[in-house]
């Protein structure tokens, strides 16, 4: 028995634990077992599904085209995990450093988060056009040619870059919390030991802030493959030339535009299987690492 | 040589005034102890000597120099925290010479010579490959103070460094303390609200409330010689009793009670004893302060003389050493120390005399001490090795 008594019945329980269970077999574990299911057929609207075993994945593995894509969205998310992690630390630590509005410097950093990701593509497209972007004219100015439409590492570039954009309020709210609960005499210590700027962040901060800082890389590589679909789709569409036709983009088209459910359901299995073996490499690595202790 | 001096410093925060206008002269050397109650501005004190808050208003000066607005890192001081500060991810040797070589001021030979040096000062040589979690608190204390001493700095400040400790590695660490400061005689601000500390380990204390100075000196001197009714109870435990009286004719007269003051009534006036320029009036009402242990039960043939006052036993504390008994006098309570193992039961009425010289009055409304039975000066005649140091 447990220690805690909080409900009257098991049945009460069950009651109260039903509505998130139908959640969760409805739209998560069903449909999921269903994806891995259809992977093991052809199928496509009009024709009824017929087994084929392995040969969807078969598909995959000798697809040129499927293999730069996965290598893309493994370079994409590496970008982005990289990026969101570094720069969010950074403008963490400058909100963390500065003594007054801190809370006005909070929100101008997060509001990108609160915007939903079609809406926040579509404003860093007007951030970002070749044409009409407010940032245009200064990047030009400089000296770069702004024509992500038909450059493709542009595009990959501007992809990514909105991707970091947007993830990055998020990030800060629990960077932020993470480094204001590093004891202030540490702080104190340290500016007394001259361990000044960016060598305080990284020699002092950071290492007390690993919980925090593996949980937000676990929570952006999920990021990176899934959630950036919007950018891409309304940003570049995977172009040009696929350069930035990344899996979870790469899989709608496959299931969405070409009706190819069967091939588009090992797709998205081979891509969960990838986050997968990522998450659970990353969870020994946080263990080994990271640093839990007052 | 370091000398630091505060002139009229000044620290407000918001509508809040922690340290309101002190000065103070720290000599070359000298382990100096601040102790206070909570908020009374001492750790504020020692947080503006080291640079970590702005001074609202006064000087800070190092040596001569003036270092009000200098950085934490450029006034060579080093701080030992309450809760040691120690970097959790750092072992011991890395805490010790993490700050050293961030400054880059050092060579890495010029460190390991430094961290082996220190680390036989404070036997902490089994502790430099240990992380914190590994070590208990005392030890932690010790490789903050190795972290302190290995920079050479001009002055180690300490802000209630024994505080964490329990009470018998607190005993053992003051030792510690004493001798640390004994053998490298830096400069040394020490801030705690442990009387017994203040006591034991400054040469000279500051005891603050209010974010003033209430009185500098040597810790015997505080404890004879009050300035005030406020360090009267703060210094001494169990504290000195206050009782409200009436001066009249050279006595301290109380509802139950009268006394004489020593020294009699025209020397009182003339104010040989008192305190300043204080000057005690007849009529006028005070209070007087007698310590516990300078009450005791009267005994008819050595007391003889003395006037006697009645009290009534409320509670007896058996404290092994002493027996301390909480009395009323009259409406006054008061707390007496008497021999162990004395026959008396609470609700019994039992007959107290005191040491003259060791009575002290203050002023009912200012708290200032007016007068006390022995003259400083007669003291230090006595024991001119207690104050000359």
């Amino acid at each position: 028995m447990s220690t805690r008594e909080i409900f009257d019945s098991r049945i009460q329980s069950g009651l109260l634990l039903l509505p998130t269970l139908l959640v969760s077999v409805v739209f998560l574990y069903y449909p999921t077992a269903l994806a891995v299911r259809t992977s093991f057929f052809d199928s496509s609207f009009g024709q009824g599904d017929e087994f084929v075993a392995l040969e969807n994945y078969v598909t995959l593995l000798t697809d040129p085209g499927y293999h730069s894509s996965l290598l893309l969205s493994i370079l994409f998310a590496a970008v982005v995990v990289v990026g969101v992690i570094a720069v969010s630390l950074y403008l963490t630590f400058l909100i963390h450093e500065v003594d007054t509005g801190q809370g006005l410097y909070l929100i101008s950093v997060i509001w990108p988060y609160a915007l939903p990701p079609a809406v926040g593509a579509l404003v860093f497209l007007f951030i970002a056009h070749p044409t009409l972007g407010v940032l245009t004219g200064p990047i030009e100015a400089v000296g770069v040619d702004v024509n992500w439409f038909n450059n493709g590492p542009q595009a990959f570039v501007v992809v990514a870059l909105a991707a970091i954009w947007k993830q990055i309020g998020y990030n800060v709210i629990f960077m932020i919390a993470a480094m204001n609960n590093v004891p202030n005499t540490l702080t104190e210590t340290a500016e007394l030991d001259g361990v000044t700027g960016l060598r305080r962040l990284v020699s002092v901060y950071v290492p007390i802030m690993t919980p925090t800082l593996f949980f937000l890389v676990i929570i952006n590589t999920i990021y990176a493959f899934f959630s950036t679909f919007a950018f891409v789709d309304l940003l570049t569409s995977g172009g040009p030339s696929n350069a930035t036709n990344i899996l979870i983009f790469d899989l709608y088209q496959e299931g969405f535009s070409f009706f190819n459910f069967g091939v588009a359901s090992a797709k998205s299995v081979v891509l969960f299987l990838l986050v997968g073996v990522l998450m659970f490499v990353q969870f020994r690595v946080t263990d080994e690492y990271s640093y839990y202790g007052a | 040589m370091t000398t630091v001096t505060l002139q009229n410093l000044r620290k407000e925060f918001d509508d809040v005034v922690a340290v309101n206008g002190i000065d103070l002269e720290i000599n070359h050397g000298e382990f100096l102890v601040i102790v206070g109650p909570s908020g009374c501005g001492k750790s504020t004190t020692l947080r503006l000597l080291a640079g970590l808050e702005s001074t609202t208003d006064g000087r800070i000066e190092m040596n001569g120099q003036d270092v009000t607005t200098v950085e934490p890192k450029d006034r060579n001081v080093a701080m030992v925290f309450q809760n040691y500060a120690l970097y959790p991810h750092m072992t011991g040797r890395r805490n010790i010479t993490f700050g050293m070589k961030s400054s880059g001021d050092f060579t890495d030979e010029e460190i390991d010579r430094r961290v082996t040096e220190a680390a036989d000062t404070l036997d902490i040589a089994d502790l430099l490959d240990r992380k914190p979690d590994a070590m208990s608190g005392g030890e932690r204390q010790r490789v903050a103070l190795g972290r302190a001493i290995v920079r050479d700095p001009d002055a180690f400040l300490m802000d209630e460094p024994l505080s964490n400790l329990d009470a018998k590695l607190r005993i053992q660490m003051r030792a510690e303390l004493a001798r640390l400061h004994s053998t490298l005689e830096t400069t040394t601000v020490y801030v705690t609200h442990d009387q017994t500390e203040a006591m034991t380990l400054g040469e000279r204390v500051v005891v603050m409330n209010d974010g003033q100075i209430m009185q500098v000196d040597e810790p015997q001197v505080l404890y004879d010689f009050p300035a005030n009714r406020f360090v009267a109870e703060f210094i001494g435990d169990p504290a000195m009793n206050m009782i409200p009286v009436e001066i009249q004719d050279g006595r301290a007269v109380h509802e139950t009670f009268e006394i004489p003051l020593p020294s009699g009534t025209d020397q009182l006036k003339s104010n040989q004893n008192g305190v300043g320029d204080v000057q005690v009036i007849d009529g006028q009402r005070a209070i007087l302060g007698i310590r516990p242990e300078d009450l005791h039960l009267s005994d008819a043939q050595t007391d003889g003389q003395l006037p006697t006052i009645n009290a009534e036993v409320n509670v007896r504390e058996p404290l092994g050493d002493s027996l301390l008994l909480h009395c009323s006098i009259g409406s006054t309570s008061c707390n007496i120390q008497a021999e162990p193992r004395t026959q008396v039961t609470a609700g019994e009425t039992v007959s107290v005399t005191y040491d003259p010289a060791r009575l002290h009055l203050f002023d009912a409304e200012t708290g200032e001490a007016l007068y006390h039975s022995e003259s400083r000066q007669s003291t230090s005649e006595q024991a001119p090795s207690k104050l000359s140091t």
